[in-house]
């Protein structure tokens, strides 16, 4: 972690980007670390909670965006909850989290890929399909025999179906999609 | 929930059919996004969520998943509480959408809107000698502004219904501890560190079993229980039910039609001994 900032060094307009993307509300925090005390996660994280909001507000912009911390956050909530000033650092996450794959420093993780084909799923099915996701997953993060021990027990026990009905309005979807990336190119 | 989670959905409907509760599906419904939505897309993560509740048409939506519920709910709190919001999300939809919904989970209409003295009546084997922890999970009862279901941090609806089962409740400190949801496929060493907790505290709580009202808690507390005790190198042997497979038992209704099959810690032993019969 960065220690000793110079004054000159610290530029408030990472923080208002962060901000406009995340609402999180984060120039409320007074650094009670009542957020990092209930994170599940904090003893794992390379950045904790109440650390990942100073360290936005100090400018901090290439270690926050490649950090482990938003690829283990879970959106649990407890922070958000606790927080005395209403401040989400499950939100400043979010928000990172997209900053972080747009930026492509993103640290190491699976789950920008699982995301992105969870969401084609949804995008063209309108619904998941448990098998479909999982074998797509496995080739593209060449993780292929991780569980699969686990899968003629799934099978039996009816938790993989095999096949699953689509939702209809494919059409709407493709649409409500196209405008959803649009919003978002608009805003950048 | 009709794929891994068939046996939540099929326990539900067999639960709430017992107490005249009609279940029908919003017609054309797509997946609400969940935490992927969130994650990549603030706008299509309460646009999707929307397009759900408007097709259901004004009436009282029913929610079984815990992800599903607290999507539904964000959109309707971000929608009715700034209308900007409302209106990027109706350019995306295509349609308006007010925000004004009705959304309950199947905890909140079996403990508020039907009651635990209904519940008491219909049921036919009480649970007696189980005992059980209630396990929550983050997404029910958190942000409390937004889903209003219950106390967030010591929440008692599956407490009071399945109590109404006749079951004995145990106290303990991890009712809403996450158990680390979706990183079970993409990082599930997190998981398998955050269920050893729950699952220890279960132990150490004196239960014989835990209750789940969510997809994801089951499936990690359930079907990695045996990579969480090999991770953690102890035993738990702790069934991990949903909380209407545990009221469908008491309600008299069959294994089948619970989906009891589904579990994969075994819970055959643990009913025998304690005389619940199917």
């Amino acid at each position: 972690m960065t220690m000793g900032l110079a004054a000159s060094e610290i530029s408030g307009d990472f923080a208002a980007q962060v901000e406009a993307e995340s609402h999180a509300n984060m120039m409320a925090c007074l650094q009670c670390k009542k957020c990092t005390s209930g994170c599940p996660v904090a003893a794992v994280a390379d950045i904790k909670p109440h650390e990942m909001i100073r360290m936005v507000q100090f400018g901090q912009r290439d270690e926050v965006l490649a950090s482990k911390m938003l690829w283990a956050c879970t959106s649990c909530q407890t922070c958000a909850t606790r927080c005395p000033q209403k401040v989400s650092v499950a939100a400043l996450n979010d928000g990172l989290r997209r900053m972080s794959v747009q930026s492509k420093t993103t640290s190491k993780s699976a789950v920008p890929v699982f995301n992105s084909i969870f969401m084609k799923a949804v995008r063209k099915r309108g619904r998941m399909n448990e098998a479909g996701l999982m074998a797509s997953f496995k080739l593209r993060t060449g993780r292929l025999f991780e569980d699969m021990g686990k899968l003629p027990m799934m099978l039996f026990k009816g938790k993989m179906p095999l096949w699953q009905p689509v939702a209809p309005g494919r059409g709407e979807r493709e649409e409500m999609f196209e405008r959803a990336a649009k919003a978002k190119g608009d805003k950048s | 929930m009709e794929g891994t989670a068939h046996d939540y959905q099929k326990s539900s409907v067999a639960v709430s059919k017992v107490l005249g509760l009609a279940l029908p599906e919003i017609p054309g419904w797509t997946c609400c996004g969940s935490t992927s939505a969130h994650q990549t897309d603030p706008l299509l993560a309460l646009a999707l969520p929307a397009k759900n509740l408007i097709a259901a048409e004004g009436k009282t939506v029913a929610v079984g998943c815990a992800a599903c519920y607290n999507r539904l709910k964000t959109a309707n709190h971000e929608i009715a509480s700034d209308p900007q919001t409302r209106k990027s999300v109706a350019g995306v939809v295509g349609k308006d959408y007010d925000g004004q919904t009705k959304i309950l989970h199947l905890l909140e209409i079996l403990a508020r809107d039907i009651g635990v003295h209904k519940i008491a009546q219909a049921v036919k084997n009480p649970l007696k000698g189980l005992k059980l922890v209630t396990y929550y999970g983050c997404l029910l009862s958190r942000p409390p502004e937004v889903t209003k279901f219950d106390d967030a941090e010591n929440p008692t609806l599956m407490d009071q219904v399945l109590e109404a089962a006749g079951a004995t409740i145990l106290e303990w400190p991890h009712k809403t501890e996450c158990c680390g949801a979706g990183y079970s496929i993409t990082d599930v060493g997190i998981v398998k560190k955050l269920t050893r907790e729950i699952l220890v505290m279960a132990k150490a709580a004196g239960a014989d079993c835990i209750a789940t009202a969510c997809p994801l808690c089951q499936l990690n507390l359930d079907l990695r229980q045996k990579d969480t005790e090999k991770a953690a190198g102890e035993e738990f042997n702790l069934p991990v039910f949903y909380f209407t497979q545990l009221l469908g038992l008491a309600f008299g209704i069959s294994r089948k039609d619970l989906g009891l099959r589904s579990l994969v810690v075994s819970p055959a032993k643990l009913l025998a001994d304690r005389g619940i019969s199917v």
